[in-house]
């Protein structure tokens, strides 16, 4: 009797011991967690739509913008002239067209058939039409000289935070390349790179629970979505388009992790983001 | 709930700590017994050391694991 009951003790301690410890081993493999998440943001990254010297830095780096406040002018006086002359372009055309104009239209009023024939009336036509198209041409001129002249005061697109500014007053910057980035108010997201044995557990919808590293206070938020691909850097090739297949041991491989975005519910005053900190995230299972 | 350990811009896995919580554990478990004289009633010593100590972990990865 007495060896019954140690045998019995003993394999029931056992018996629990595999049990609890088949659970640790699923919870750590196999249940929807990673401690490989990043704070994510959408960044504008603004450039210039014209080319100069920047006359006017109207922003600090770091500072919160509303949308169409002013960040930066470029000096305006070629665009100015640029316009000038666009402008006295259409005066011009436009006095051109008023000649044409009246020299058809004189013409045309004439009683004595003698006085000019059917061939130069047609010909006084054309000149008008064609002045007419030329003052069209100026017009539009203008309207590009004036769209340059307004973009010489770049403007912020949204609500949002100027960051990485290393734009100084007499810097001068050139169309379409950028020099400043501003990330979108409120755009807070966050981007868990989930092991593929793991990724079969995420649905889109699943709630989500968020730990800022060295920081106790859980962030919730929900599923979005889950990346379609990531790149395979077996199928890059070289410069005579072969496959540049990369060695691999045959018993040992590693998890490849897919990104899976997930919105954050409306996160508590105190508790400050920047895109790039470290998260880890668990995904609440049904 | 205890999350991962920062530790000088580190992260470690709790499970750093919570290995040794169980191994703790389970070595005041069997000095216990053995102090208490309960130990002549286990049939196998190794086996019932190693299961107390899976056990033990198993508790602490739930209560404090996340």
């Amino acid at each position: 009797m007495g060896k019954l009951l140690r045998v019995g003790l003993t394999l029931l301690v056992v018996t629990i011991a595999v049990v609890a410890g088949s659970w640790v081993w699923n919870h750590y493999l196999y249940s929807p967690w990673t401690r490989d998440g990043r704070i994510r943001a959408d960044v504008i990254t603004i450039a210039p739509d014209v080319s100069g010297w920047v006359t006017q830095v109207s922003v600090k780096n770091n500072q919160a913008v509303n949308q169409g406040d002013p960040l930066f002018t470029i000096d305006d006086t070629r665009y100015q002239a640029v316009f000038a002359e666009a402008r006295a372009k259409v005066a011009e055309q436009h006095s051109a067209l008023e000649l044409a104009r009246h020299r058809y239209q004189s013409r045309q009023g004439l009683s004595d058939p003698q006085a000019i024939t059917e061939q130069d009336l047609e010909t006084y036509r054309i000149n008008m039409e064609s002045a007419k198209a030329r003052l069209e041409l100026a017009r539009a001129k203008l309207e590009m000289a004036r769209i340059d002249l307004e973009r010489t005061q770049v403007v912020a697109p949204a609500d949002g935070i100027i960051s990485n500014l290393y734009l100084r007053q007499g810097n001068y910057v050139n169309r379409g390349t950028t020099v400043l980035s501003e990330l979108k108010t409120d755009s807070f997201y966050v981007t868990g790179y989930f092991e593929e044995t793991k990724l079969q557990m995420v649905q889109v919808g699943q709630s989500a629970r968020m730990t800022l590293m060295g920081g106790d206070r859980t962030l919730k938020g929900t599923v979005i979505s889950i990346a379609p691909g990531i790149a395979d850097i077996n199928t890059s090739s070289n410069a005579q388009m072969l496959p540049q297949v990369q060695q691999a041991f045959n018993w040992v491989r590693l998890a490849q992790r897919i990104p899976v975005d997930i919105a954050l519910d409306p996160v508590p005053e105190d508790i400050h983001l920047s895109a790039g900190m470290t998260v880890s995230i668990n995904l609440d299972s049904e | 709930m205890l999350h991962e350990l920062g530790f000088g811009g580190m992260l470690f896995s709790p499970l750093l700590v919570l290995v040794p919580m169980a191994f703790i554990l389970s070595a005041v478990t069997r000095l216990a017994l053995h102090r208490l004289d309960l130990r002549r009633h286990i049939w196998k010593e190794a086996w019932f050391d190693v299961a107390a100590f899976v056990c033990y972990l198993a508790i602490i990865v739930y209560l404090f694991g996340g």
